[in-house]
């Protein structure tokens, strides 16, 4: 290591002199100049935030001077302790109930002979791709104290009293947040599960420990890293979750920081600088996480692959297959076969009461909030379909060509630039959609571009670009540079390499990072919704007006219209990704 | 107890089959205390499924294997002990050091795992760890080691519990050729120290050579030999075996005639030539007019520039040289025998050219005639 280090050293001296002259070349030009596009679309809104956070606004909300007071609101507020307590413990319990879930999933179908559990795997996964705002809406339906189908089945058939659920609390709030999040932990722990070295386990086994001590002193303490990132991702993104609390917390009295940034920053009495102080609170505690996860748990994880073509162990659970049969059955059960039909059957009643009724069976509902060419339709609905697919469409190719042309610097060109970009893709991972919205608002709300598509076109690639990002620096890590290089040997340029050969080359990934874009966004809230304006609402804006403002059965009719969009992206991502892509 | 002795390890019968395929077939096989046994034979033989089956990680369709008089697996009787349950140990071709435990916490499994207690545990772990010579290494991580290390490792976490057996699965393959050759003589050396009965599988004829006390050939599923390395060499079974240790000219004839050890064989020597009258040791038990298979060593063969005359003049054969190969110490040469081609190693570095022609010649003794 050090001979290396020295040698480095060593070529590197003379050619300092040189530097200034690479400084000019189409390359490096051109990574600068992405360098600083991204670097102001990640730093600006982030910068403004803090900035603003330290505004105060006088009692009667028309000046503002320069103090703290909005931190100390945080502390002394009747209602925002309360929120930033209620956001670690909604936090914490989705963690562990989804690591406890993917992990146990993870295991049944990558390594015992749980029957069926090939097919059941892309039913295991569907939860990552639906929204946990309409899994919210679809368990309130089910287990809402008095209207739930489940409680109302219950009184009907058992002749219970009251209600036998109720998710219209913190305890919902986990469930739904935890059950939605579950193929999170998955996908970081079914990779290392499939394609670990059987040899590590067979020698624990000849050594002399049973089943039981193996798994537990071997396989899962080699998986370990990837559960740990799971599990913190989980976390993360639960602080960060707007719908599940705002559909089953906030209006039961369950405030999380996400509800009261949104109602802090929308509505009448709306301050943004108390918004922003909250949201660098809540910003604080994510990238706290996220910078401990890539710093120190993502480096650690071990490499237990050693290139020669095994099947991984499949241990024979006997009797007990059949009970890990009827987890994962459950699993899909309350994640996503449960959550449809409810939505279904509820979208297809006038109102709902709780009761199925075949004769009221109408689908009014479906024609108010879809049929944007008649009248009497909701606007909110029909606007949100447009926007969605205009935004999802044009954000994912956005998004693409820009982590493309990151990609390329990070992985392919040297020095400061690459080292630079590297870094500015992490950040945004660090911050939740509804932290960076509150810093683009705060951004550009006196520009021409608040109150028009734009400001969403922006608050989404920021945000998410890094999703693509990875997903192409993934595959470009596994083809070799010397194809990029024999182009530039046989005289072509830098950009006609990339055009003829790198692009090509990496189209699989452009795919897959483009549909799963397009997916989040499809589905997205947390940004939109402090974002959007009247005329400018999104798919699941839609949802929430009309959850806020109109019945359930309408709230489900476009819940049900936004899901099979979805389950439509689903089908086609597995087709032409497959499963590899998304463990990636 | 002489028969336990005699058959320390022993398989009846053994058959696996993977779907179709019979991946081992009626194999039979006894291993002595304290032997060491290398059962060799190309990818695919069925020697890792039977070593496999020894150690409980596969569940074998048929047969009997008993360690130490103990049946561990008998499919017919519905007997199988897990392989923790074996007392054996195993090193693995990918070396499969835990990358999350110290060295010392490697090899300190086995003995954790049976509850020995905190003393003595240090002790033998030390022990064995000074004995693959890793004992400054105790408190490193797997990761921070080089391939021969780890190996090591391996080595000491099979042996710190002292099992009855210890199995290798092609443990010196991922390493590179002069690690390799250093480990061989290292790992005899311990086995000889530690005395365990071991069970080594290899691909490779020279490392089956170098470390065996005996040699179990294996192809197809089928034991094809098993001897000491100088049997398997000197007196091949059968045409496979002949082959696959070392290089082996084989040429096809028909038996003759038998007096004493010596058998003469006629081989056809294709359109135009006269057939080879030719005599050769082997053949026992074959008739008069019986195909047999003549297996020449290339270095058992001697090439000459003129044709020898008197006492020397065994077994002489014309030829034509095709080409030659410089490998440093010798030459391997290509010689034309009729239509037959044979490979013979020369030693001295006259130049032949392609098309010249010499004379053949091998001590009866040299050859073998083979009845498969």
């Amino acid at each position: 290591m050090r001979t290396e280090a020295a040698a480095v050293t060593l070529a590197g001296a003379p050619r300092s002199i040189g530097r200034w002259r690479s400084l000019f070349t189409q390359e490096s030009i051109a990574t600068i100049a992405v360098s600083l596009i991204v670097a102001a679309a990640v730093l600006l809104p982030l910068a403004t935030l803090v900035v603003s956070s330290f505004r105060v606004l006088d009692d009667l909300g028309f000046s503002t001077t320069w103090g703290l007071d909005n931190y100390r609101l945080l502390f002394t507020d009747h209602v925002i302790p309360g929120a930033f307590v209620n956001t670690l413990l909604i936090s914490t319990g989705s963690m562990v109930l989804a690591t406890v879930l993917g992990v146990s999933l993870a295991w049944i179908n990558a390594r015992t002979n749980c029957p069926w559990r090939e097919k059941l795997e892309p039913f295991n996964l569907i939860p990552f791709f639906l929204s946990p705002f309409v899994g919210a809406i679809a368990w309130h339906n089910l287990a809402a104290p008095k209207t739930g189908l489940i409680n109302a089945l219950a009184r009907n058939t058992l002749g219970i009293e009251g209600h036998l659920l109720n998710v219209d609390n913190i305890y919902g709030v986990i469930w739904v947040t935890g059950i939605f999040f579950t193929p999170l932990v998955y996908l970081f722990v079914v990779g290392s599960l499939r394609r670990m070295d059987p040899s590590l386990e067979d020698s624990a086994r000849t050594t002399g420990a049973g089943l039981l001590r193996t798994t537990l002193t071997v396989t899962l303490p080699l998986v370990a890293p990837g559960i740990l990132s799971g599990a913190i991702i989980v976390f993360v993104t639960s602080a960060g979750e707007f719908g599940v609390p705002f559909k089953l917390g906030a209006p039961y009295g369950v405030e999380t920081l996400t509800t009261q940034i949104f109602t802090k920053a929308v509505g009448d009495d709306a301050n943004y600088y108390l918004g922003a102080s909250m949201s660098m609170a809540l910003g604080a505690i994510t990238a706290f996480f996220i910078f401990v996860q890539q710093r120190y748990i993502a480096p650690r994880s071990f490499t237990t692959v050693t290139g020669k073509g095994f099947r991984p162990n499949v241990v024979d659970l006997g009797r007990w297959k059949w009970l890990a049969l009827g987890l994962n059955l459950a699993f899909i059960l309350v994640a996503v076969v449960l959550p449809i039909f409810c939505l279904v059957v509820v979208s297809l009643h006038p109102v709902w009461e709780g009761e199925i009724i075949l004769s009221d069976i109408t689908f009014r509902n479906y024609v108010k909030t879809l049929a944007f060419w008649r009248t009497d339709s909701i606007s909110a609905a029909t606007n949100g379909i447009f926007n969605s697919f205009i935004l999802s469409f044009a954000g994912a190719s956005i998004a693409m060509v820009l982590s493309l042309v990151v990609s390329y610097m990070i992985h392919r060109t040297k020095g400061f630039g690459s080292r630079m970009l590297d870094l500015l893709c992490v950040i945004p991972i660090g911050f939740p959609g509804i932290v960076l919205a509150m810093g683009v608002l705060v951004t550009y709300i006196k520009t021409p571009i608040y109150a028009t598509l734009w400001i969403l076109l922006l608050g989404y690639i920021t945000r998410f670009f890094p999703y693509g990002q990875r997903n192409i620096s993934s595959v470009m890590l596994a083809i070799s540079e010397e194809l990029d290089q024999s182009s530039r040997m046989a005289g072509a340029s830098w950009i006609t390499t990339l055009r003829r050969i790198t692009i090509p080359l990496l189209k699989p990934g452009i795919f897959a990072g483009w549909l799963l874009l397009f997916i989040i966004f499809l589905r997205e809230l947390s940004i939109s919704i402090i974002l959007y304006t009247s005329g400018t609402e999104t798919l699941s804006v839609g949802v929430y007006y009309l959850a806020n403002f109109e019945n359930e059965s309408l709230t489900s009719a476009l819940s049900v219209a936004q899901t099979v969009v979805l389950l439509a992206c689903i089908v086609i991502f597995r087709r032409m990704a497959g499963r590899e892509a998304l463990t990636a | 107890m002489s028969a336990q002795d005699s058959s320390f390890v022993e398989v009846v019968q053994l058959s696996k089959r993977f779907g179709a395929e019979l991946a081992v077939r009626e194999v039979n096989l006894a291993v002595a205390r304290g032997e060491f046994v290398t059962l060799l034979g190309p990818s695919g033989c069925g020697k890792t499924t039977t070593l496999r089956c020894i150690a409980g990680l596969e569940r074998p369709d048929a047969g009997e294997i008993r360690i130490d008089g103990q049946v561990v697996t008998a499919p017919e009787r519905e007997i199988h002990f897990n392989p923790e349950d074996r007392n054996i140990g195993m090193v693995f071709q990918s070396y499969a050091v835990w990358p999350h435990m110290t060295v010392f916490d490697n090899v300190a499994y086995g003995l954790r795992v049976r509850r020995v207690n905190d003393a003595e545990m240090k002790a033998r772990t030390n022990k064995a760890l000074e004995l693959v010579g890793l004992g400054h290494l105790a408190d490193r991580y797997a990761t921070k080691l080089s391939g021969g290390q780890r190996q090591r490792v391996a080595l000491a976490r099979a042996i710190a519990y002292e099992p009855k057996v210890i199995l290798f699965d092609e443990p010196l393959s991922n390493l590179d050729a002069k690690l390799r050759e250093q480990m061989r003589i290292e790992l005899v050396r311990l086995q000889h120290e530690v005395g365990i009965t071991s069970i080594y599988v290899t691909h490779d004829q020279s490392e089956a050579l170098v470390m065996s006390d005996r040699v179990v050939v294996m192809d197809k599923g089928v034991i094809q030999q098993v001897g000491d390395p100088e049997t398997i060499y000197a007196r091949p079974a059968n045409a496979f075996v002949a082959n696959f240790i070392g290089v082996a000219n084989l040429l096809e004839g028909r038996l003759l005639s038998r007096s004493g050890d010596v058998s003469e064989v006629e081989i056809p020597a294709g359109d135009g030539f006269a057939p080879l009258h030719l005599k050769a040791a082997g053949g026992e038990g074959a008739s008069r007019g019986q195909k047999i298979i003549l297996s020449l060593r290339p270095e058992d063969i001697s090439l000459h520039l003129q044709r020898p005359e008197g006492g020397s003049a065994v077994n002489l054969m014309d030829a034509e040289v095709i080409d030659t190969v410089y490998l440093g110490n010798f030459l391997d040469c290509r010689v034309k025998v009729g239509a037959h081609e044979v490979t013979l190693q020369i030693d001295h570095f006259e130049r032949l050219s392609p098309g010249q022609k010499v004379f053949l010649t091998f001590w009866p003794d040299h050859g073998l005639c083979l009845t498969e």
